[in-house]
This record gives C-alpha cells, sequence and structure tokens, in this order.
C-alpha cells in the first residue's frame, strides 16, 4: 500500500528520467522505442493508482517525506487520477500514431528532439495535474510551456518557428501574470500549499478582500492565456495548426487541459466554492466561457485549412470548459473534468485523422476532401465519429456534456446559458457536416484526381480506431465517472 | 498614503506594469523580451521584500544559533533563485527563436512579419528538405 501511493511521483520521474536518457542513443529507432517504452510504464503506474484511489479514496504524498509547511505535497484524488490516466493514454496512442507519420513531416536530425520535448511534456503535464503546491505548479507550467513550443517549433518552416514566437510570447505574458498570483498569495497567507492557503483564506478571507479578489483575477488571465480562454486565444490556430501533427493532437487534446484543470484547483480547492463565488470572476469566466464557444465556431466555419478549422474547434471546446466552471456549482466543475477528458480523446483522434488526409491528398485545404470517404474509409469514418461527438450526437462524450451542461443551466435557474449551449452546437455542425457530407457523397468529385497513395495503410489508423473506442467507452459509462469524480467536488 | 510607505511593493508593481505594456504593445521582438525580463524582475522584487526583515540577517548559522528573530524567511529567496533559473531559460529560448525568425524573414518587427503573408494555407509543399 505505501509503495502505491510512491508511484505518483515515480510517473513524473521516470518520464523526466527518460528524456534525459534519450540524448545518449543515436538511432532514431531506439529513441522511439524509449520513448514508448517510458510512456508505458508510467501508463500502467498510473492504472495502479486509478485503481488505489478507486478503492481507497483520495491520498497525500509528501515528496522526500518533508513535512507539509516546507516541503512539496502531491494531491491525488480521483480527478487527478483519471486525468492522469487518461493524458498518458493519449500520450502512448499519440507518440504511436507518430512513429509513422513524424519521418515525413520534419527533418531527421529534429527526431530525436521532438522525442525528448514529448516525454518533457508528459512528465510536466503531469506535475501540473498532481502537485498541491502551486509554486511547484508554477514550475511545471514552464516546463510545459516551453516543451510545448518546442514540439511546434520542431519543424522549422517560416510559419512553424513565427506561430511558435508568438505562442512562447503570450505564454510568458500568463506565466508573469501567474508568478504575480503566486507573489501575491504567498505575501498575505504565508504558504504555498493549496490546503494550507485554503484554511488561511477561510479564517480570514475578510481582512484581505481586496488581495484576494486581484490575485483570483491574476491567476484567471494568466491561465486563461495559457488554456485559450477566449479574448487571449490569438496564439492557438496558428501554433496548433502549423505543428507537426503529432504535436497538434498532443497540444489540443492535453496541454490546454492541464491548464485548464490547475485553474480549477485554484478556484476550487485554493479559494473554495463559498468564497469564490462572492467575486465577479465566476461570471466573467462563463462570460468569457460563452464567447469563446460562439466564436470559436463561427470562426471556424470560415477556415479552409482543415487542421485550423479543429484549432478553432478547439477554442470552442475550451469554451465549454470555461463555461462549466464559470457557473460556479460543484456538478458544474465535474462536467468541466468531464468534458477534459472527453474532449482529450476525440480532439486528438481527429488532429490524427486531419493529418492522415493531408497525407493522402497532400493538401490542407477542406475542398479537396470531396469524394475522400471513399478513398480512404476507414480514416473518414473515425473521423465522422469524433465529428459526431464534437457536435453532440447522443452516446458520444460531446453530447453528455452538453447535456449535463443544460441541465445545470436549469437547476441554476440560468436558462438563458442554455440557448448559448444549444447555438453553439448548431454551430458545430454547421462546419462539421459539410466536410463530411462532401467527404461520403462527393463521388463525382474523384474523377480526374491523382492521389499520392491509394490506400492508408491500416497500421496507421490502429491508434486512432483505439482512441475513437475510448471516447465511445468515456460516453457510455459516462454516469459512472462522473459518480467517481464528483466527490471531490463535495457532492 | 500607505502606499507612500511601501516602497518595494509600489515599485514593483509599477514596474510590472512597465514590464507588461513593453511586452504586449511593442512590435519589436528584442523590446517584447526585454519588457518580459522588467515584468519578471518586477516579480521577484515583490517576492524579495516579502522575505526581507530590516535587521535580521540570513539565515546561516555559522558559530552560534541567534535564535529565531535573528533571521530573515529564505523561501522568497528560494522562490526567487528558482525564478530567475526560469526567466533566464525563457528568455534563452526567446532570444534563439527569435534569431531563427530574423535568419527567414530578415526582420525583428512583428508587424512586418505579420504583413509578410506565408502561402502556406492551402498546399503541403513548405517542407524544409521536400
Amino acid at each position: 500500500m505505501e509503495l502505491i501511493t510512491s508511484f505518483p511521483l515515480a510517473e513524473i520521474f521516470i518520464l523526466f528520467i527518460s528524456a534525459f536518457l534519450m540524448p545518449f542513443f543515436k538511432k532514431d529507432k531506439h529513441i522511439k522505442i524509449i520513448s514508448i517504452s517510458f510512456l508505458l510504464i508510467a501508463f500502467i503506474l498510473s492504472v495502479f493508482t486509478l485503481m488505489f484511489v478507486f478503492q481507497n479514496g483520495p491520498f497525500y504524498y509528501a515528496a522526500g517525506h518533508i513535512d507539509t509547511i516546507l516541503g512539496i505535497q502531491l494531491y491525488i484524488g480521483p480527478v487527478e487520477a483519471l486525468l492522469s490516466f487518461v493524458f498518458l493514454f493519449v500520450f502512448i496512442l499519440v507518440v504511436w500514431f507518430s512513429f509513422s507519420t513524424i519521418d515525413a513531416e520534419i527533418q531527421e536530425n529534429r527526431i530525436k528532439l521532438f522525442y525528448i520535448m514529448v516525454n518533457l511534456l508528459a512528465a510536466s503535464i503531469l506535475g501540473i495535474i498532481f502537485t498541491n503546491d502551486i509554486f511547484n505548479g508554477y514550475v511545471f507550467i514552464e516546463v510545459a510551456a516551453l516543451t510545448s513550443c518546442g514540439i511546434v517549433v520542431v519543424k522549422e518552416t517560416q510559419e512553424n518557428i513565427k506561430a511558435a514566437l508568438k505562442y512562447l510570447i503570450m505564454s510568458t505574458i500568463g506565466s508573469g501574470l501567474i508568478l504575480m498570483g503566486i507573489a501575491f498569495i504567498y505575501a498575505f497567507t504565508g504558504h504555498l500549499n493549496i490546503e494550507l492557503i485554503h484554511q488561511v483564506v477561510l479564517e480570514d478571507h475578510e481582512t484581505f478582500q481586496k488581495s484576494l479578489l486581484i490575485t483570483v483575477a491574476l491567476f484567471t488571465a494568466g491561465l486563461g492565456v495559457k488554456s485559450a480562454m477566449f479574448p487571449l486565444h490569438t496564439w492557438l490556430p496558428d501554433a496548433h495548426s502549423s505543428a507537426p501533427t503529432a504535436s497538434s493532437a498532443l497540444l489540443s487534446a492535453i496541454v490546454l487541459k492541464a491548464f485548464a484543470f490547475f485553474l480549477i484547483k485554484i478556484l476550487y480547492r485554493m479559494i473554495g466554492f463559498d468564497l469564490v463565488n462572492q467575486f465577479s470572476i465566476l461570471t466573467i469566466i462563463l462570460i468569457l466561457g460563452c464567447c469563446g464557444m460562439i466564436f470559436g465556431s463561427l470562426s471556424a466555419i470560415f477556415q479552409k485549412n482543415i487542421k485550423r478549422l479543429i484549432a478553432y474547434s478547439s477554442i470552442a471546446q475550451m469554451g465549454y470548459v470555461f463555461f462549466g466552471i464559470g457557473l460556479g456549482s460543484p456538478f458544474g466543475a465535474a462536467i468541466a473534468v468531464y468534458h477534459m477528458v472527453g474532449h482529450a480523446v476525440t480532439k486528438s483522434a481527429l488532429f490524427m485523422c486531419s493529418g492522415l488526409m493531408i497525407e493522402e491528398t497532400g493538401h490542407k485545404t477542406i475542398d479537396r476532401y470531396k469524394g475522400l470517404g471513399h478513398e480512404m474509409p476507414i480514416t473518414f469514418a473515425l473521423f465522422t465519429l469524433g465529428a459526431f461527438s464534437m457536435i453532440g450526437i447522443p452516446i458520444l462524450p460531446g453530447f453528455i456534456s452538453k447535456w449535463y451542461l443544460s441541465l445545470e443551466c436549469i437547476h441554476l435557474d440560468k436558462l438563458l446559458l442554455i440557448f448559448v449551449v444549444l447555438s453553439s452546437s448548431l454551430l458545430n455542425a454547421v462546419y462539421y457536416f459539410p466536410i463530411l457530407i462532401n467527404g461520403f457523397f462527393g463521388i463525382e468529385n474523384l474523377q480526374d484526381k491523382e492521389y499520392r497513395s491509394k490506400k492508408v495503410p491500416v497500421k496507421k489508423t490502429i491508434p486512432i480506431a483505439i482512441l475513437i473506442l475510448a471516447m465511445i467507452l468515456i460516453g457510455a459509462l459516462s454516469k459512472n465517472i462522473l459518480d467517481f469524480i464528483s466527490p471531490e467536488f463535495g457532492l | 498614503m500607505t502606499l507612500l510607505h511601501n516602497y518595494y511593493e509600489s515599485a514593483s508593481i509599477i514596474l510590472f506594469g512597465i514590464g507588461l505594456c513593453t511586452l504586449m504593445l511593442n512590435q519589436n521582438l528584442i523590446k517584447k523580451i526585454i519588457g518580459m525580463n522588467i515584468m519578471d524582475t518586477s516579480i521577484f522584487l515583490f517576492l524579495v521584500s516579502k522575505g526581507y526583515i530590516a535587521g535580521r540577517s540570513a539565515p546561516i548559522i555559522t558559530e552560534n544559533y541567534q535564535g529565531v528573530n535573528a533571521y530573515v524567511n529564505p523561501i522568497p529567496s528560494a522562490l526567487i533563485l528558482t525564478g530567475i533559473v526560469v526567466a533566464v531559460s525563457v528568455t534563452a529560448f526567446l532570444l534563439a527563436l527569435t534569431i531563427k525568425l530574423y535568419e527567414s524573414y530578415g526582420t525583428v518587427d512583428l508587424e512586418e512579419i505579420l504583413k509578410m503573408k506565408g502561402d502556406d494555407h492551402g498546399v503541403n509543399n513548405k517542407l524544409p528538405f521536400s
């Protein structure tokens, strides 16, 4: 039992160690094997952690066995265990997928760097999820920001360098705001541990009400930049569309979510539900979430480039997460987490499908994909299922989070917000359906066209198929997942 | 009046504002990087002033322990050390990217770069080695 509680720290450590092992190997093949095998080990450990949390409930782990006030503490509750499990699962499948595609996308001498970055990114994401210490969280956030810029710029075109620089500059603004928030909260509570800060805040929040408001605003803006909250999302479409396919899948599916989850931690575990509801910050998050849902979808409609379209769709989907957070109720936060899980699996599958389509046709624009459903039926069928989840067809996770968000709106007596959810859902249909309909029924466009290869090997579609299967499972098991995570939010 | 007496806090917030404005409003990348450094330094000033108590020494015990009240809180300094390391690495990465950008665009002005639109919106033939 004692051993299992140290697994979360072990996951972070072995991923860091694997990243530092890789430079010692020369052949790309070895690098790939190291990358995926260490991710697999971490994944197995996360399965054990998940089972342990499922049986025994949440637990704390003091890194280095130093007491709480000085040391770094990890907290592993149901949400943390579930998110680490899902994210590592996505990481493994994306890395598996990248084996067959990365060679064609980036220069040969960059492949090693790519896998080093991926493992560092995995470690830092796990760190952000597990940590119970805000400064430790800040360090992991910085590592994640640098490595995610790294996997964008690993493909050295003009476009990529520009996008990565834009991303890094926005990211540094966010980090600066977060660090200022940490400095503020340390100045008036004297603690860095989330739990201890929570106690102090509960006791004397009246003496520093305004400072607390500033702190929450700083954290919200800082983490909002990093997780593409509506007016701060400008870096996302460039970065996600120009990166190699595997990188965009990771960035869109996982990196955004980790920062949003850290925001949930700050708002609901550090400040607490009762107190945070007194601030107007939640209303602002809610409104920005609504704007993101509508604006992201509206911009996606006018996109010609498929990866840009999916990137804008990510902004809309992050809007749902912020919508859930902004509702200010425990169940809203639980749905936000559920949406992160569902979207992580779906969006990575969509990006990988689009990568295969680009590889197959040699074009990034959507109007070239007419009749493609006959050319590459498996890939297109998987893309269709993923798109259905985004639109919100029942059973799939997209539908379930929209359904529960609407129910929660009724429960909280905010009926107007249902129209926002519904219209965003319709807008999703407006930009996904044309691709699907043209893909399956545009056979006349197939004539006089030469595709690079007649068939995508089935091997390449296996990771996507597994992800889509997992997506359907997440949809089918939605009740169990929500029951598992909602005690965390005091339900 | 309390604002005037909290010199460190006021100065660091003013510096933070200067840094943030430079970072966001300037189009020159080098100036942006300078702004980011000013912003980070202001936070270090804020944090280090929180750990400082007049008349006390650093918590390094050489010969005799002088009691709790003789020393300052070391944690903010430790945090700032970490913060400086992070800021240095981010600056290094930003400068490296700026050099790459200058090599391929010939300018470090972001506005001019955004005007030069690449035609990478349709055809996937811009791979560096294809």
